[in-house]
């Protein structure tokens, strides 16, 4: 596959807003920890917090956009701004969007209009804004973007799948950019559906290098890249030159015991022992899912990081450094890098891999 | 090289038939049977019809309970298969990538699951176990132990027709063997409430392009197009139905549920699936339109289809089978293949009285055509449209 270049990032997650939030978290290896009620007892949560969007968008035009949305739209808008391209085209520029639930939010929103005051009273703005391409919707308004868009639900495997799109688009010069997010909301449905799969409603600290223990702790928000294809020009992080998606079933992710991996585990002893079954025990690994928060949108975060990586060129300590639990080779100094990947497996054997450069 | 991807199956459930061939001649014999649904209750004051499917679904034997969307998608799928060949684990051994266009296959909105959990309540979780197993991409990769991409399309109604220009563009970029790709949508209660709110919801069958019409009715079903690689294609001594000519798809940057009053994103994405395919309007033998039956959509689309393609016949089909939202796309792209080769339209049922505000009229009676080649288009919520063209023969 030719390589597409990240020239843009936006982020908005439990470690705040921003690359340079997300590079202090990983710096000093922690992110805030919130609590939500859930229910009558406090839940823990990697939290997004979406207020820096009225920086970019007035309280009026926010009126009628929801958290999902606004989630989206600050990724997008900081993606854009981080890109520093000078006079883009708008209609040249594809967009898509990965979910894994969508607005879950405005859906069970919608049902309550129903559930409240019967079908006759369902809300329209509810409805129209529950659709998963909603806020593929906002953006293009608000960037007048009238390319392509595609809107992907494919749970994990969204971001990896949205890759393979955006990487047809470029390579079909049906657009000069693409405008590529993942984005995923909590509500207290997810909440309690987290508690009743995972049962680990006193998690504070995330070990996710500890493949036998579930100790995810739930997270939330949006990442955005600019991508490109390769041009004459440095990109401004670094290349995606490859992705991988299949299931171990009938084929295998390519590592290279060199480059160091992200791993996108997330504290979950299911799929965490795919993992331990799949990982050579030589193969340098990092994670730093505890920043974040375990969501659909985790490899997306992982990616960011990659390509924080790549600009400057050296690896940051893993956030797990593996403890006594984790018997291969954890990054956990700064690592000089030029080449690396990102994997995450799901527990039906479900993998996705992005492999990413710096020459 | 040519861009042209064959179509080696096709297959589609809906309510006007419970296979391809079926729904065409049902079409043909100008059959439609809207209905008060069946499958769930309403306390709204009038039961507005749908079309509905009430014969059991070809797919029984999955793995675990699976959503109706992803059933539907399923037995669509083993008709395209079945038309295309294969039998057997044939498909496990080739490089087979999966992309579906649905809209409520990809929704958490179990409303017993929500009312129990409002309550405080501690729901079973067994509505969302078979939600997380129902993904239409991942659960046909499942079914048939298939290793390669999978991607379900959420682009509201233009996702299955999204989702074939895409699976096409595997196929021509040499990334799969074979692309399963369609759409596939349930009907429920919560978006025929949500449609019944935004009040473009017709009372009556659904007239697309009359003066008279109202809005639409929700039907439901699926279509599956089995595409195959040329190189694939050589090996097996297949002769393809047909192919995926061209594809192109744009944004109205307009509204959230509302047209482009010009029609802009639908005249790009048109213009593109035009170019793609390397052919002129006139060529089309006719245009397969979204027409859902809502004025403002049939005012947009038949201004553009007056610009663009005068003096092609088209019609409408969703006067047979409801507005399947998902599966709309891929369920009219296997019925413009069906259109192609047996050289016929449908009329465009419901249509009676002409509207002066729109300037074409769709075929109000069963049409011969003259021609191989034909396009497929579809507006959405999120101002997705996307175009597809389909042809009987690869152009030289």
């Amino acid at each position: 596959m030719s390589a597409m270049q990240i020239n843009g990032l936006g982020l908005v997650g439990g470690f705040g807003c921003g690359r340079g939030d997300l590079q202090q978290a990983l710096l000093h290896g922690r992110a805030p920890l919130s609590h939500v009620e859930l229910r009558g007892h406090s839940f823990p949560l990697l939290q997004a917090d979406t207020s820096p969007l009225e920086t970019y968008l007035n309280k009026r035009a926010l009126r009628r956009i929801d958290h999902f949305s606004r989630m989206a739209l600050l990724g997008a808008f900081q993606a854009m701004a981080d890109a520093e391209w000078s006079d883009p085209d708008p209609s040249r520029v594809g967009l898509v969007i990965g979910s894994g639930y969508g607005a879950m939010r405005t859906t069970f929103d919608f049902l309550d209009s129903v559930l409240d005051d019967g079908d006759i009273c369902a809300s329209p703005t509810a409805f129209s804004n529950s659709v998963h391409n909603a806020a593929a919707a906002h953006i293009s308004i608000q960037l007048k973007m009238t390319g392509p868009s595609l809107t992907i639900s494919q749970f994990d495997q969204s971001l990896v799948s949205g890759l393979v799109s955006a990487h047809q688009w470029l390579s079909e010069k049906r657009v000069d950019a693409v405008l590529l997010g993942v984005v995923d909301e909590y509500c207290s449905v997810a909440g309690y559906c987290w508690e009743r799969y995972f049962n680990v409603q006193d998690a504070r600290t995330m070990t996710p290098l500890d493949f036998t223990r579930t100790s995810a702790v739930a997270g939330e928000g949006a990442v955005f890249l600019l991508l490109q294809s390769d041009r004459d020009t440095k990109p401004r992080y670094g290349s995606i030159s490859n992705v991988e998606m299949g299931n171990l079933s009938g084929s295998q992710p390519t590592t290279v015991s060199s480059h160091p991996l992200i791993l996108g585990c997330e504290g979950s002893s299911l799929s965490g022992s795919v993992y331990q079954k799949h990982l050579a025990v030589d193969q340098p690994v990092a994670c730093y899912t505890p920043l974040y928060g375990a969501s659909p949108v985790t490899q997306g975060f992982d990616l960011a990081v990659a390509a924080l990586a790549l600009r400057r060129q050296q690896l940051f300590p893993s956030v797990d450094n593996g403890g006594s639990y984790y018997p291969g080779k954890v990054v956990n100094e700064p690592q000089a890098c030029r080449k690396l990947s990102c994997l995450k497996y799901g527990f039906n054997g479900e993998y996705a891999a992005i492999h990413l450069e710096r020459d | 090289m040519s861009r042209a991807v064959a179509i080696t199956g096709a297959g589609c459930l809906c309510a006007a038939g419970m296979s391809l061939d079926s729904s065409f001649d049902s079409m043909i014999r100008g059959e439609r049977k809207p209905q008060p649904p069946r499958s769930f209750y309403s306390d709204h004051t009038e039961a507005y019809p749908v079309f509905e499917l009430y014969d059991s679904l070809p797919a029984t034997d999955v793995d675990g309970e699976l959503l109706r969307t992803t059933l539907l998608a399923i037995s669509a799928t083993m008709e395209a298969i079945a038309d295309a060949g294969f039998i057997g684990n044939e498909l496990a051994q080739l490089r087979v990538g999966v992309c579906i266009g649905t809209t409520v296959g990809s929704a958490m909105n179990n409303e017993e699951f929500y009312s129990e959990f409002r309550k405080g309540a501690d729901p079973d979780m067994a509505p969302i176990d078979r939600y997380l197993r129902s993904n239409p991409a991942a659960a046909i990769a499942r079914h048939y132990q298939l290793d390669g991409p999978c991607q379900t399309v959420v682009n509201a109604c233009s996702s299955g027709t999204d989702a074939i220009g895409i699976g096409a563009a595997w196929i021509r970029s040499g990334y799969c063997d074979i692309v399963l790709a369609g759409g596939a949508d349930e009907l429920c209660r919560v978006t025929y409430n949500g449609f019944a709110s935004l009040m473009i919801y017709d009372a009556l069958p659904v007239k697309p392009f009359d003066v008279h019409r109202k809005g639409l009715n929700l039907g439901e079903g699926a279509g599956i197009m089995v595409l195959e690689s040329d190189k694939l294609l050589a090996k097996r001594k297949k002769t393809p139905r047909g192919y995926v000519l061209g594809y192109g798809s744009a944004t109205d940057a307009y509204h959230l549920t509302a047209p482009h009053p010009d029609g802009r994103g639908l005249r790009r994405a048109i213009s593109e699936a035009l170019q793609t395919a390397a052919v002129s309007p006139e060529q089309m033998a006719f245009v397969n339109a979204h027409g859902t039956g809502t004025p403002d959509n049939d005012k947009v689309e038949s201004l553009v289809i007056a610009d663009l393609f005068p003096g092609v016949p088209f019609v409408s089909t969703k006067g047979y089978t409801g507005h399947t939202l998902g599966a709309a796309g891929a369920i009219e792209a296997t019925l413009t293949l069906m259109c192609l080769e047996r050289q016929k339209l449908p009329e465009n049922i419901g249509f009676k009285t002409a509207d002066p505000q729109l300037l074409i009229q769709p075929v109000s009676r069963v049409t011969e055509i003259d021609g191989t080649i034909a396009l497929s288009e579809s507006l959405a919520f999120g101002g997705n449209n996307s175009a597809v063209v389909i042809a009987l023969e690869r152009l030289p």
